[in-house]
């Protein structure tokens, strides 16, 4: 049934170090939820702004190469897949990044036409 | 018994020279593709099909141009101020000569690479317009004017009045200043003219950096131009044999002397732009050492056949040092929007040069020599002055110099030539518009 907003359908969806993005695949289906869809990102958090030099010139950049995977999930527990790139991604310094769970209205299959838990 | 083939040698010297100059010209015309990469990656992709654009045209527009007009103005130009006696009929009967037209391609890519130097200078800011007819002019008067005081017998040359009075002609081998210098120091008065891109300095006069989109293209542009400099500097040796006393000489050690200073001029040039960058800045910066790896093939171009071996390591390493610092001083001191550093690279690295050939000289040290280099120097880089500042104006006057901001902002691609470099999500044949209709659906109204 779509348009439900208990459809328990949920977005993982999560910023993280390019260099972990290896990590985090190997996490994730390990924890039973392999698929998902990765984009490279640019953004602003706790780690600190860094210098570029352009023909002995400083110039700022404080927006940090990022990507950001997102991840649906119905029948494994969003917290797991939390947990799972929690872990995969961590280093400890500033931009190690965030996650974020975000509840699905609904889901659809291209391929089959299949809705709800069935399409993810 | 065999008999010796009966052959003239002389006619085997001509066929042999002929063909290493067309050569040499191929691989001269090679430095176009150099120019254009090394352009087009230290500017914004936005601004990418434009620069690529005026690199096209410099050579489309300039052959053109220095067919019907350039060439003949540099036997007319360097007839007018030597003793010697010129009718303009003689000087434009290349025109129609086929035996002639090997050498008119010999010059016209050497003033072709001359043109194309001021084009980095202006990048990211100029109207096209205003360009093309800067090409013309460049390529019509300017260079042919250079190229006739001095290697067609003008002014400088042994037969000119200033070489005739100081008894010396003035040396530049294969055209670090007649070529280089014209071309760098063409490029910063047409910045200066032109004025700074938007947010190239601050309110409050501090520069700020704008990085260009691709160091890849930069370097492979670099290393292109090194290429087509073979052709350049060991190709201005064009007497490869000479016929003399019905014999054959084969002039491998003249050839070899150019070959090897021109290779020691750019490594050295390379190494030592990066070490400078490296104690400036804290890191080796591999943009400077590509100009660095330029800057020391100009330095050496002049004096190639002239100096010794160390005399070309020597110039390489001065020349490299000169960039990062010849730069900052464009920027930093003259408030100059020079973006591609053509004036470090090809200015300062080409004056530096030609002055010094007589204190490395082969032939031992002449102050003469070095007095007439330095007149030299100064002719050439006052008269580049000149006439690019007149010719920037008149363009300013009649096409206006400069894009719109709101233009400079949305890139020239899109102002002057309604082109992206890098499209993205583009539908194929209309693919994607709703069926029956308008072609673009947008809740912001039709295109443009």
């Amino acid at each position: 049934m779509s348009g439900n907003p208990d459809s328990g359908i949920k977005l993982v969806m999560a910023v993280v170090r390019p260099d972990k993005l290896s990590d985090v695949k190997r996490a994730l289906a390990e924890a039973g939820a392999p698929s998902l869809t990765v984009t490279n990102v640019s953004g602003r958090g706790s780690q600190p702004a860094k210098t570029g030099q352009w023909r002995g010139e400083e110039y700022t950049v404080d927006l940090h190469q990022k990507v950001k995977i997102e991840c649906v999930v119905a029948e494994i527990p969003a917290d797991e897949v939390v947990e799972a790139i929690a872990e995969a991604a961590h280093t400890g310094e500033p931009g190690d990044g965030k996650i974020f769970v975000i509840p699905v209205e609904s889901a659809t299959q291209v391929r089959t036409g299949k809705e709800g838990t069935e399409a993810v | 018994m065999l008999t010796p083939l009966q052959i003239d040698p002389t006619a085997v010297a001509s066929g042999v020279n002929t063909v290493w100059v067309l050569t040499v010209s191929f691989l001269i015309f090679f430095m176009q593709p150099g120019f254009a990469l090394l352009e087009a990656g230290q500017v914004r992709a936005k601004n990418v099909a434009n620069v690529l654009m005026k690199n096209m045209m410099d050579w489309g527009v300039g052959v053109i141009t220095y067919f019907l007009v350039g060439a003949g103005i540099a036997t007319v130009a360097a007839g007018v101020t030597s003793s010697g006696s010129y009718s303009i009929g003689a000087a434009f009967a290349y025109i129609n000569d086929p035996s002639g037209w090997v050498g008119w391609l010999f010059g016209a890519v050497f003033a072709m690479t001359a043109a194309t130097i001021v084009s980095g200078a202006v990048a990211e800011r100029i109207k096209f317009k205003a360009y093309v007819f800067c090409i013309v002019v460049f390529t019509a008067v300017i260079y042919p004017v250079t190229q006739g005081i001095t290697w067609s017998g003008g002014l400088l040359a042994g037969s000119g009045y200033i070489g005739a009075a100081l008894g010396v002609g003035y040396l530049d081998f294969a055209g670090a200043t007649v070529v280089h210098m014209l071309g760098g120091v063409a490029g910063l008065v047409g910045a200066y003219v032109l004025g700074p891109r938007r947010g190239r300095f601050s309110s409050s006069g501090e520069s700020q950096a704008i990085p260009g989109h691709s160091i890849t293209f930069a370097v492979l542009g670099t290393l292109i131009l090194c290429f087509g400099w073979y052709g350049f500097n060991v190709g201005t040796q064009a007497t490869v044999l000479a016929a003399a006393n019905g014999g054959l000489t084969f002039n491998g050690a003249a050839l070899g002397r150019v070959a090897l200073n021109t290779t020691l001029g750019m490594g050295a040039g390379g190494v030592f732009a990066g070490l400078t960058s490296a104690y400036t800045e804290g890191k080796p910066d591999p943009l400077f050492t590509a100009n660095g790896m330029l800057a020391g093939l100009v330095a050496v171009t002049g004096a190639v056949p002239h100096v010794t071996w160390w005399g070309g390591l020597l110039l390489g390493i001065i020349a490299g040092i000169q960039t990062p610092i010849v730069f900052r001083w464009v920027v930093n001191a003259l408030k100059i929007d020079d973006v591609c550093g053509v004036f470090a690279v090809h200015g300062s690295a080409g004056a530096i040069g030609t002055f010094l050939i007589p204190v490395f000289a082969v032939a031992g040290f002449s102050a003469t020599q070095l007095a007439m280099q330095a007149v030299g120097v100064i002719v050439i880089a006052v008269w580049a002055i000149v006439a690019t500042y007149v010719t920037f104006t008149v363009a300013d006057a009649i096409f206006g110099l400069r894009v719109s901001d709101d233009d400079e902002f949305s890139g020239l691609d899109q102002s002057e030539h309604d082109f992206t470099a890098y499209p993205e999500f583009v539908e194929a044949g209309g693919a994607g518009a709703p069926s029956g209709g308008q072609a673009v659906a947008t809740d912001g109204g039709e295109a443009e």
